[in-house]
């Protein structure tokens, strides 16, 4: 049944994997089981294969509507059954930046991995990122910027992160950033792709 | 007596020696909001071989706002950007075609074709330059704009009719658009898409193949039954779709050189198809020293040139430094 989930949701087919949630859900499978076993495991299969350019963003997006599809199944249980996400990550594109293919991406990303995502959307201030880490007790903020003029801010966040004197770690990617630049500001982590997004924070948190 | 601009690039395209390589700065709104005076500087100083004419419309386009701007801009086809700073184009919030049920909305902007052709060659004839042609023929990005990137992926791996029909409407508007400047005295066709993310293509090289080769086929026919050359722009990682773009016979290829392996790009296809730049626009030019873009320069150059086949050209996009952007045309001077 599990392989079955892992299997329809690396088609992208998404009433499969409801229907395939349910009928689990009915045998009385175990939710974390369905959850970690069947869709994360599947996610996880699917971030490697993109990493390694073996699928590309069309099966990427549509594997990720089927794991939203079988987790809205899942949700009441895992309520029922206090099933916690592995963390919380708080993710938007920077102040005077409007790009957010990437953001998006990887917020799908680590949403398949088992993360709660607060996603803040676009041109995001730094006193909002930390509003919402507070209010969240986020475990990650997660920052991006597409321009060079823009990232910057950046800089401003992860200061702002600092003084607000929060448990949050800071990571951050976009086209122009570099892991000499996560440096030079004081973040936590970088990640040069959405696929290493994902292995950055798991990596981080596991710290 | 020097050879013309024109000539230089022909020369560059068939691989016969040019007397020294054809330049061309591509310059984003920011650079001239930014650095006027020294924009000004480097054009002076390193005038461009090759220029875009101008389409002299006879019909006005029919857009909303100026896409440059902060604020809100409607492009001819109706998709609306967002955007927040002056001197860069902003994004497409909310996409035209969300549901295929509001096929209505999306318009053919046909008075792309209102291009006063005689006007076209009068400015073709007063040049020595090479000409581009105008026109903004880009099938996989107006997609984007029209359903909005996310859906638009969704739709790649689905393929519902409704995509397909969309496609046929807008290849068949390129098409007439590529027909019409392909009529004038212009040198090259040009169109465009970006295919890359840092480090891969967006889709996979199959589907790319079978979804969209095609349509480039088609777009480089055009250009070389009426004797021009097809130049195409792209951005991010694309090596593995470059074996493709040779077969169909593409002339020339203005992609994000430092997103690929330079050397092995060299190795396999210099020679066979003219790079039109670029020198690294993520990095180097906005953070790089000027020594660092000469080293990039002479690299491009030890790995791609064959008796041409590279036109030394940059873009002075955001961020950039105009010390840098001087260091890529003194560089190709060398």
């Amino acid at each position: 049944m599990l392989n079955e989930i892992q299997d329809a949701l690396l088609r992208g087919k998404k009433d499969e994997v409801a229907a395939l949630v349910d009928k689990a859900l009915a045998l009385e499978f175990p939710t974390s089981r369905i959850l970690n076993e069947g869709l994360i495991a599947a996610m996880e299969k699917l971030g490697e294969m993109f990493k390694n350019n073996e699928v590309f963003l069309p099966e990427v997006l549509v594997s990720a509507r089927a794991m939203s599809a079988g987790l809205a199944k899942l949700e009441p249980y895992l309520v029922r059954d206090n099933i916690q996400p592995k963390g919380s990550v708080v993710i938007g594109t920077v102040k005077g930046d409007l790009h957010d293919i990437g953001k998006n991406l990887v917020a799908m990303l680590l949403k398949g991995a088992g993360y709660k995502i607060i996603d803040l959307g676009v041109d995001v201030s730094a006193e909002k990122y930390v509003a919402a880490a507070r209010e969240n007790k986020a475990d990650v903020v997660a920052l991006s910027a597409l321009l060079t003029t823009t990232m910057v801010q950046m800089k401003k966040i992860v200061e702002a992160v600092r003084s607000a004197d929060l448990r949050s770690v800071v990571v951050i990617g976009g086209a122009p950033v570099t892991k000499e630049y996560a440096d030079q500001i004081g973040a936590d982590g970088y990640a040069p792709d959405a696929a290493s997004a994902v292995e950055e924070v798991t990596r981080l948190l596991a710290r | 007596m020097s050879d013309t601009s024109r000539e230089l690039v022909h020369q560059t395209l068939t691989f016969a020696s040019p007397a020294r390589i054809p330049r061309q700065l591509w310059v984003l709104g920011w650079a001239a909001l930014h650095y006027p005076e020294e924009l000004a500087r480097i054009q002076e100083r390193f005038p461009d071989d090759l220029v875009t004419a101008p389409a002299f419309y006879r019909e006005p386009l029919k857009t909303e706002g100026d896409a440059y701007l902060p604020g809100t801009f409607v492009d001819e086809w109706g998709c609306m950007f967002e955007n927040r700073q002056r001197g860069i184009i902003g994004e497409v919030k909310e996409p035209l075609l969300r549901k295929w049920k509001d096929w209505n909305k999306v318009r053919i902007p046909r008075e792309r074709l209102s291009v006063d052709a005689r006007k076209v060659n009068e400015f073709c004839r007063k040049t020595e330059k090479f000409i581009l042609a105008g026109g903004a023929v880009k099938p996989f990005e107006q997609l984007q704009f029209i359903r909005g990137p996310a859906n638009l992926y969704m739709d790649l791996a689905e393929r519902p009719e409704e995509l397909f029909l969309l496609m046929e409407r807008m290849h068949k508007f390129y098409r007439e658009e590529l027909e019409l400047w392909a009529s004038t005295e212009v040198d090259a066709l040009f169109f465009a898409d970006d295919w890359g993310s840092q480090n891969s293509l967006l889709i996979s090289p199959g589907l790319w193949r079978q979804m969209f080769k095609p349509l480039y086929r088609d777009y480089i026919d055009i250009a070389h039954d009426h004797g021009k050359f097809a130049f195409m722009h792209t951005d991010g990682y694309v090596t593995d779709i470059l074996p493709d773009l040779i077969d169909l016979g593409l002339d020339a290829l203005n992609a994000q050189l430092f997103c690929m392996d330079i050397e092995d790009l060299g190795n396999r296809f210099a020679g066979e198809i003219a790079f039109w730049g670029e020198i690294d626009r993520q990095y180097l030019l906005p953070f790089g020293t000027p020594e660092e873009v000469r080293a990039a320069v002479r690299r491009v150059k030890a790995a791609l040139y064959r008796n041409g086949g590279v036109i030394g050209q940059c873009e002075f996009s955001i961020g950039a430094r105009p010390e840098n952007v001087t260091a890529v045309f003194e560089a190709w001077e060398e």
